[in-house]
């Protein structure tokens, strides 16, 4: 039963005090570590920081640390989805061959439909 | 089971106390998936144009998104405390104010967030055709920034209101604001927290140092 | 009734407020019966419309714009405004709680709800219809939809929204209803397979369904900002568009044949007084079928411009996800065995279901091929393919749900053998309206144009005759169900000795569903073929 696993109200606090200490130090080390010329690493450092956070909200915060394996199946089925969009949709990105042609160059000009007829809003 | 045993069953009742946590955990995985597509249109724009996105990232106020990131950490922890008094008889008394900093957190921080938008509005960064940074890429990234902190704060909005109602509510002892709904809206609470913990530094932390 | 029996769910309350402000799940059910069937009516005048166009190659009945408004609007409104809510929230909502001995769903207030968004999306949906319309497909193809549709694509994608949300509540309500609410006796694997069913459907409801809701906002967004996420000139991609709507439109396509196969476990096994064959097996192949048909959208993007190797990914995982569908074809088959099968008008729709279903499903099977794709994409055969499953699949399930639980949910039988004429009439039209556009796309007619080289009309004649008679099979039901509320026999508690919880409510139950707690039976579908009377015929 979740209630019988739920710390006494002083650990708790302890516990949410620590998280919440932790929680900024990692936020103002995620900050420090952008103004490093870490190249590729800047975004792992942010995304694996961040993923550390993460972690603490949902273990100590959310209590998925005294929860039964139904709550956390279902805290990891909406990750693990995710995990299958970019996986497979990163299966063609990463294998597709791009090749320019001159009307996919970028280009910061208005798209050509702005100048056809006005739609409003809700169309 | 007689009878009566059965007629109790719906959660309108006397329901299992994590019937609604679970509904709640269910329903937050659902919106890990709706933000979840967005994520993946961030990582489309991040490799594909890396020279914008680091040109837009370093436009952002840095500044106002840490102290935006630190109210919300700060929250997630009263709101964490908040469910922790509920569950202790003698300090219970401090749940309402606890909910009503959570709250008061989060309306700071959709003011901050209103004024980053407002600067950037007259810094020409918001997408158009006066859009100020000609790198390629760098409106996209806006674009995106703009939707993601814009879905963000309607969300926000849903739990700045449910936590202020909770709080007004636990302090006058109604019924519907109770330790399970005060749990089960911290658990909302803490996932749009979450969402920010992953949007702050793809945000705001792109190339901080070119 | 006598007036000696307590009052029924129909009875608690008779005015229209009761009826509006309910949180009794039987109720919710017959008012999203009610909107369903309005809707699906609308969905089928458009496939009218489009048929009666076929009929001849020219142009002649409706202009260009107005035939793309009528196939999109036929689409957008038999997806999601009929076949996504129509199993579940109508059969499901009614009998879950019933199948479980439980008083109702774990959150009836949401359940109302759901029902509220779902009114309200479609209402939004049939004002962009009348409005003008849209005229992009379903599909909502980018760049076209974002760039260059001079229609309602944001109004109609607002309603997709809101129904969308309304669909991710109900699957919340009973992921936690099943899971919650289960007798103690009644553990996973004595659980009907409809349950089964309409919990993995619930699981792809939230979660393929926030994707959906996502995309129409960045639709929306491209189109009122031009943000060029999706715009080639701009460096963004209109294949992203097609990842993430393909991404939950192909699990969709799951979330409205599951719950189909869920109603045809529940009636083969009665009507053929055999427990089903392979009960464990129908269940993993349940949850087989929700997760792999995650790992399989990019099958409606082989000629998109996607990379070969993702191809040949989703190519590879589409013939898997084939499998777990063979398999419950052959169990269904094999509870058919030496069954004692009456043809009663539900059991002529399921078996016509296990039938199309099956073509269907084997047609899929030639899309999934690359090769065959390149020649048979976005031609009629692939109209003809998820017609197979979606009508001859889901919407002769849910007619035979709608028909085996109507005297529960009534009290009332209907007219047994005008139901089997319309069946049969549902099973003749069907075939006589689709089978001959498998042989038009195989010999290239393209889908969505609304005229055609004259050496197809002929086939295109055919198929238009046969939506004249699937309508009258259609609107049957309509006539007779109405007699059958003024006129029907009554039909007592449990009319064809069906096993499963909820024929041990009465007929139709009390709001608190169960005066006595049901007894749950050691062996789920516990039918032996010798309980009726041998026919005269198959003496030893």
């Amino acid at each position: 039963m979740a209630e019988a696993r739920t710390p006494t109200f002083a650990r708790e606090r302890r516990g949410i005090a620590l998280a919440w200490i932790a929680l900024l130090a990692l936020m103002l080390t995620s900050l420090g570590s952008a103004y490093l010329k870490l190249g590729p690493w800047n975004m792992v450092a942010g995304l694996v920081i961040a993923g550390i956070k993460v972690a603490i909200v949902a273990w100590l915060f959310m209590r998925l640390r005294a929860a039964g394996a139904l709550i956390r199946l279902a805290a990891v089925a909406g990750l693990g989805t995710w995990g299958l969009l970019l996986a497979l949709s990163g299966v063609d990105y990463a294998t597709r061959t791009l090749t320019s042609a001159a009307v996919q160059r970028p280009q910061q000009l208005l798209p050509v439909q702005a100048a056809s007829a006005p739609r409003h809003a809700l169309q | 089971m007689t009878a009566a045993t059965l007629a109790r069953q719906s959660a309108d009742e006397t329901p299992d106390p994590d019937t609604g946590k679970l509904g709640m955990w269910v329903f937050l995985a659902s919106e890990l998936l709706f933000f979840g597509g967005l994520f993946i249109a961030y990582l489309y724009g991040r490799t594909h144009f890396p020279a914008g996105w680091a040109a837009g990232s370093r436009r952002t106020d840095v500044v106002l998104g840490t102290v935006n990131t630190a109210l919300l950490l700060t929250s997630s922890a009263a709101v964490a405390l908040a469910v922790a008094c509920e569950d202790d008889d003698r300090r219970r008394r401090w749940t309402a104010r606890l909910l009503a900093l959570t709250a008061g957190l989060g309306a700071v921080f959709l003011v901050l967030k209103g004024v980053e938008w407002h600067a950037e509005w007259h810094e020409h960064l918001v997408p158009g055709p006066a859009f100020a940074l000609p790198v390629a890429g760098a409106q996209q990234f806006f674009a995106l920034y703009f939707v993601m902190t814009g879905l963000h704060g309607v969300h926000m909005i849903f739990g700045v209101g449910a936590l202020g109602g909770l709080a007004l509510g636990r302090a006058r002892e109604r019924p519907w604001a109770g330790a399970r709904q005060i749990e089960v809206a911290a658990l909302y609470w803490h996932f749009v927290d979450a969402i920010w913990i992953f949007l702050y530094p793809l945000l705001y932390l792109v190339d901080r140092h070119g | 009734m006598t007036a000696a029996l307590p009052a029924s769910y129909l009875d608690d309350g008779l005015t229209l407020r009761s009826w509006l402000t309910t949180t009794d799940h039987k109720r919710v059910a017959i008012l999203y019966a009610i909107a369903i069937t309005a809707f699906f009516f609308v969905g089928g005048a458009a496939a009218t419309l489009i048929r009666l166009e076929l009929a001849t190659p020219q142009g002649d009945l409706v202009s260009h714009d107005a035939y793309n408004k009528l196939f999109t609007a036929h689409g957008v409104i038999m997806v999601w405004l009929f076949l996504i809510p129509s199993i579940p929230s109508v059969l499901g909502n009614f009998l879950l709680p019933l199948m479980l001995g439980a008083r109702d769903l774990a959150f009836p207030r949401l359940n109302l709800l759901s029902w509220y968004l779902y009114v309200a999306g479609g209402l939004v949906t049939l004002e962009a219809l009348l409005l003008g319309g849209v005229d992009t497909g379903w599909t909502f193809y980018t760049p076209y939809s974002t760039m260059f549709s001079n229609s309602y694509v944001v109004l109609t994608l607002v309603g997709v929204f809101i129904t969308g949300f309304s669909s991710i509540l109900t699957g919340l309500n009973f992921i936690v209803t099943i899971h919650t609410l289960r007798p103690p006796a009644m553990g996973w694997f004595k659980l009907p397979l409809f349950a089964w069913a309409l919990y993995a459907t619930s699981l792809i409801l939230v979660l393929a369904t926030p994707v959906l809701a996502i995309t129409t906002l960045l639709v929306a967004a491209e189109r009122l900002f031009q943000i060029g996420i999706f715009d080639p000139a701009f460096g963004g991609d209109p294949l992203l568009f097609q990842h993430l709507f393909w991404f939950y439109s192909h699990p969709a396509v799951y979330i409205m044949v599951l719950p189909a196969m869920g109603v045809v476990s529940e009636i083969i096994p009665c009507f053929a007084r055999r427990p089903v064959y392979g009960y464990a097996s129908m269940a993993y192949a349940i949850l087989a079928i929700a997760s792999v048909g995650f790992l399989v959208w990019g099958h409606h993007m082989f000629v998109s411009g996607q990379s070969l190797a993702a191809s040949m990914t989703f190519s590879l995982l589409s013939f898997i996800v084939a499998i777990p569908s063979a398999i419950k074809v052959f169990n269904w088959t094999a509870t058919l065995y030496k069954g004692a099968i009456r043809f009663d008008a539900p059991m002529l729709y399921a078996l016509g279901f296990v039938g199309l279903f099956t073509i269907g499903g084997l047609t899929g099977l030639f899309l999934a091929s690359l090769a065959l794709d390149v020649h048979l994409t976005d031609t009629y055969f692939v109209v003809a393919h998820f017609h197979y499953i979606m009508v001859g699949g889901s919407v002769m399930a849910y007619f035979g749900g709608l028909h085996f639980w109507w005297p529960k949910a009534t009290g009332r039988m209907y007219p047994e053998i005008w139901a089997r004429i319309a069946a049969v009439l549902v099973f003749a039209g069907f075939n006589l309206t689709f089978f001959p556009q498998f042989l038009l796309g195989v010999e290239g007619m393209p889908r969505r144009y609304h005229t055609y080289p004259p050496q197809f009309q002929v086939l295109n004649l055919f198929s238009s005759t046969g939506a004249g008679v699937l309508a009258i099979g259609y609107l049957m039901p309509l006539a007779y169900f109405a007699w059958s509320l003024l006129r029907g026999a009554p039909a007592g508690d449990n009319p064809f000795e069906a096993k499963g919880l909820e024929w041990q409510a009465r007929s139709p139950p009390p709001t608190h569903n169960f005066d006595a707690a049901p007894v749950v039976p050691d062996r789920v579908y516990d039918y032996t073929a010798e309980e009726r009377e041998p026919e005269p015929e198959s003496a030893p």
